[in-house]
């Protein structure tokens, strides 16, 4: 099953008894035509695998709407890969989905081909240095025809998949296809990890002149941007006067002159349980952030170690809402008690900051992460991640 | 020797007639849906897109014929052929005129209802040998489903049985021929009938609305979810050719079958088959599919008790 027909050489077509067949009079004739309807046939049912995970896949509907129908030329969307011939990958793919790619394409019977819809699926666009987005699925797998925009229209869908039964036509034909050279777009676009190549696809390039091609160098590579911290006018805020005399009460009037108190973390879980008996029952956010040492909320400050700030956020249900927020420091080995007792939708908040920043949650019942793939290394969303060198299970 | 020839000359004809009739009706379901979304539907591939069933038959040949290794090979490669089989088995005892005929048998209606409930089994081992969740799924709502709606159809297809005093189905169009059809026979007892058969019809065959075995949104593609290629091209043709020939069914039983004026009986025939078939699917482009809850409602709560009246009231009609 895993072989698929080489279609340089012809592949099983080498058979003695084929070619004894081949040699017989007329036989050439008939298999030549046969060979045509084949090939018409092929071009003529390419059906759709809509990889569709962000919006270019309202584009790919569109397409198979009124006013553009693809059912015109005979491709209409099958839910499922295996009785589909064109897979059509329409928006960002993140290091988790592409594994999950990877296998929709593997689970696609020969022949098939791909179309990277949009820029996200052809070069990851301004995702492309994020920790979680790959650059482009051809990093995966092979692509056939890139169409272009963000999102393109459905006419460029269609104009592609145009394109794609021009290339099926002259691969049967035997002819080597390549893709337009267009040095500008190359320099523009000059992806960072090597393409998938194969060799049905692009005859002309080996694996170490795409590898040479489309590297790119440490020069080129841009740096993490620095932006200066912008100075404010501190505010003294003003809280809902329950949360005020609770914060009295238990002797919590470490306010700073802006943002919201700092409440120690042995008080923190006690000042939760009271919120909620007053009737602040329903958690909008929690929100950990990370400052690695000699930073702190003025901007640099040699005096400050590294640590975190987790923040959260209640509020009362119902007219004239209050809310309360405060933050809790930790140093960096500290854990935080969890409130999931409380707040059962604490759960997968706190799940989520572990997983992005690394703060640890005493007592949850299930801290994993929720977001990055299981087998993911370090924090995304610490100050001292390297953006540079993003841990993507293909590189 | 002249009687085996008629029969292999009939069948085959009828066999090559089913299928091309088949083919193309997967195309009007295509144009006619694609017009039901003012679209346009095929267009590129040959006139007005005539040539498109063909061009998805070459393309289904090249494809790889994959077998999951999890599978059970030898139903996974079963289920497909059986169902083809079924479906086409079925078209044997439809009287498409006075004189074409497959097989004329005095149990014909019991042989159509006997292999209609055949074709669960091919349904249920392609979901079953799949060793897929959402083909399993698939099969068992089908099952669930077949078994249920057996029940409306076998006794709403009793009442033209009881009319006409025989189970030949030619017999049954020659007494509709004589007197008037079934669906307007008696009229309160016809049409109801008609009906209920329709009903039934639509939910054997999986369409919409009764179409829950292969509700996308919620199971893939159901039962056909590991099928590519050639085996997929036999169960997406048994699933048309099975609608196809209920709705040539549903026209003898009950709307005459090749009796009417002008024409020759073959006309009248295909004409009412072919309205029948466009009416499928016109409910199936229509409307939205029904829970799997509520589809076992219906049928135990109101078509089957419906279905029983309409027997007891046949057996009294034909009594008094």
């Amino acid at each position: 099953m895993s072989s698929k027909p080489n279609l340089d050489t012809g592949g099983s077509f080498t058979h003695p008894l084929y070619q004894t067949l081949e040699r017989l009079p007329g036989v050439s004739l008939g298999l030549a035509s046969l060979d045509d309807l084949l090939a018409w046939g092929l071009t003529n049912s390419l059906w759709v695998f809509p990889m569709a995970t962000s919006c270019c896949g309202i584009e790919l509907m569109a397409a198979a709407a009124s006013r553009i129908d693809l059912d015109r030329m005979g491709t209409i969307v099958r839910a499922t890969p295996r009785q589909a011939d064109v897979m059509v990958v329409a928006g960002t793919i993140t290091v988790k989905m592409a594994p999950r790619v990877l296998k929709l394409w593997e689970q696609m019977p020969e022949p098939k081909w791909c179309i990277a819809m949009g820029s996200c699926a052809i070069s990851g666009d301004f995702y492309r240095n994020l920790y979680s987005v790959i650059p482009g699925i051809d990093t995966v797998i092979p692509v056939d025809v890139y169409v272009p925009g963000c999102p393109p229209n459905p006419e460029a869908l269609m104009h592609g998949l145009l394109r794609l039964q021009e290339k099926v036509q002259a691969i049967r034909r035997g002819e080597k296809v390549v893709r337009d050279p267009n040095p500008e777009l190359i320099a523009i676009t000059k992806p960072s990890v090597p393409r998938v190549c194969e060799r049905d696809r692009d005859g002309d390039l080996s694996r170490e002149q795409a590898d040479q091609a489309l590297r790119v160098t440490a020069d080129q590579m841009c740096s993490p941007i620095d932006v200066p911290y912008a100075a404010t006018t501190p505010q003294k805020p003003v809280f809902a006067p329950d949360f005020a005399g609770l914060l009295t009460e238990l002797g919590i009037a470490d306010a700073p002159a802006e943002g919201p108190p700092c409440v120690p973390v042995a008080r923190h879980y006690e000042l939760t349980r009271r919120l909620k008996d007053l009737g602040y029952r329903q958690l909008v956010s929690i929100v950990a952030s990370h400052w690695p040492a000699g930073l702190g909320r003025k901007g640099k400050d040699e005096a400050e170690p590294e640590h975190f700030e987790v923040t959260y956020l209640l509020r009362t249900v119902g007219k004239g809402s209050r809310v309360a927020t405060w933050t809790v420091r930790l140093v960096v080995d500290e854990t935080i008690p969890t409130i999931v007792p409380l707040f059962a939708g604490a759960d997968w908040q706190e799940r989520e900051q572990y997983d992005l920043v690394g703060v640890r949650f005493e007592g949850h019942p299930d801290l994993r992460r929720l977001m990055m793939a299981e087998n993911w290394v370090g924090h995304p969303l610490r100050r001292d991640y390297p953006i540079d060198t993003p841990c993507a299970p293909w590189r | 020797m002249n009687v085996v020839l008629t029969a292999l000359v009939t069948s085959l004809a009828i066999l090559v007639g089913v299928l091309t009739v088949t083919a193309w009706g997967i195309w009007f379901e295509r144009k006619f849906s694609a017009r039901l979304q003012s679209r346009l539907g095929p267009t590129m591939v040959g006139p007005v897109g005539l040539a498109q069933p063909l061009a998805d038959l070459m393309k289904l040949l090249q494809k790889e014929d994959l077998v999951p290794e999890a599978a059970d090979r030898a139903v996974f490669n079963l289920a497909p052929q059986i169902a083809a089989l079924c479906a086409l088995g079925a078209a044997a005892v439809v009287p498409f005129s006075a004189h074409i005929v497959g097989a004329k048998i005095d149990l014909g209606v019991l042989y159509l209802l006997a292999i209609g409930a055949v074709t669960v089994l091919p349904v249920f081992m392609a979901g079953w040998a799949s060793n897929n969740k959402f083909a399993l799924l698939g099969g068992m709502r089908a099952l669930a489903q077949s078994l249920s709606y057996e029940v409306p159809l076998v006794l709403s297809a009793m009442v033209p049985v009881i009319l006409a005093g025989s189970m030949d189905v030619s017999k049954i169009v020659e007494y509709q021929a004589a007197g008037s059809w079934i669906a307007i026979g008696p009229v309160w007892l016809g049409l109801p009938a008609f009906v209920l058969f329709l009903l039934a019809m639509l939910a054997e065959s999986n369409r919409i609305p009764f179409d829950i075995p292969e509700a996308e949104s919620e199971l893939v593609a159901g039962i056909t979810t590991e099928y590519s290629g050639m085996k997929f091209a036999l169960f997406y043709l048994g699933e048309y050719v099975h609608t196809l020939v209920a709705s040539a069914v549903a026209a003898a039983l009950f709307l005459g079958g090749w009796d009417g004026p002008f024409a020759p009986g073959l006309h009248w025939m295909v004409l009412k088959t072919l309205a029948l078939f466009t009416f499928v699917y016109w409910v199936r482009w229509s409307l939205l599919r029904f829970r799997s809850d509520q589809l076992m409602k219906m049928c135990w709560y109101w078509l089957v008790p419906i279905s029983v009246a309409l027997l007891l009231g046949a057996g009294a009609w034909v009594v008094l």
